[in-house]
């Protein structure tokens, strides 16, 4: 799965670590994620796009 | 910038208890050395396991975790492997006290020889615990990757030797080596994780 984790995290100037702490999760998570080497789960993608306010479609797209 | 972690790293001090016990397993399996003095060198690299912790919960202490993680179930989880670590080597000090010394009875034998079994059970235990109470996700599923990974390693190992044992081609080697064989697994894992997802885990 794609995403665009960190073209948004850019133009807000947040570090992964500061993704990280407002998702409450460790930096690692959100390397990975970013990196495309873990998919998040449902859960944790619907914080994910609650943190960017923007829908997960908008967020995750198929390879 | 970010302060660098004072002391050894705990994986220095993991390697050093993986190479222990490889080199004592190597001794013990070709009896180059007896089953008292076995017993005896085994309690040394446990001893390893505090200056292992210590450095682990400084690097929680310091903002950080022993590998990734929020590091509060890590520090939960460090807490019950310290205590469990010192009962081992308590009770396998005592053990290995009175059969060498005292020539118990085997219902003292028993009695003395069940607690060490029990603190590594704990750590087993703990291992579980960890990945019912770690929050993040991604964390959890390195440890249950990590855990998997031990226990095909270790199961592996011990069918293959059981066989090999019993068709005559390798020496005995005593039950109480397939833990450590499992907590090498554990490192592997780690290794694995790290090569897969880019983090080592967090047991």
């Amino acid at each position: 799965m794609k995403n665009r984790l960190k073209v948004l995290r850019a133009e807000r100037s947040w570090s992964q670590q500061d993704l990280a702490d407002k998702l409450n999760v460790s930096r690692q998570s959100v390397n990975a994620i970013e990196t495309g080497k873990y998919d998040p789960s449902l859960p944790l993608a619907f914080k994910i796009a609650e943190v960017f306010d923007m829908a997960i479609e908008a967020i995750f797209e198929r390879d | 910038m970010a302060q660098r972690p004072k002391g050894r790293s705990p994986f220095f001090w993991g390697s050093m208890i993986m190479l222990s016990y490889a080199v004592i397993a190597g001794l013990s399996i070709t009896d180059a050395i007896d089953a008292p003095l076995n017993f005896i060198l085994m309690i040394a690299p446990a001893g390893l396991m505090v200056p292992l912790f210590r450095s682990a919960s400084r690097r929680i202490d310091q903002g950080g975790s022993i590998m990734c993680g929020k590091g509060q179930a890590q520090l939960r989880y460090t807490k019950r492997v310290m205590i469990c670590t010192a009962l081992y080597l308590a009770s396998f000090g005592l053990m290995v006290f009175f059969i060498d010394q005292r020539e118990p009875s085997e219902a003292l034998r028993t009695v003395l020889a069940v607690p060490p079994g029990l603190a590594v059970i704990g750590i087993f235990w703990a291992v579980g615990r960890l990945i019912i109470e770690e929050q993040d996700e991604f964390v959890r599923m390195l440890i249950i990757r990590q855990s998997l990974i031990a226990s095909g390693f270790s199961l592996s190992i011990a069918s293959v030797w059981g066989f090999l044992e019993a068709a005559d081609v390798v020496p005995h080697a005593d039950a109480y080596w397939w833990p450590v064989a499992w907590f090498i697994g554990l490192a592997i894992g780690a290794v694995m994780n790290r090569v897969k997802f880019g983090s080592w885990g967090a047991v």
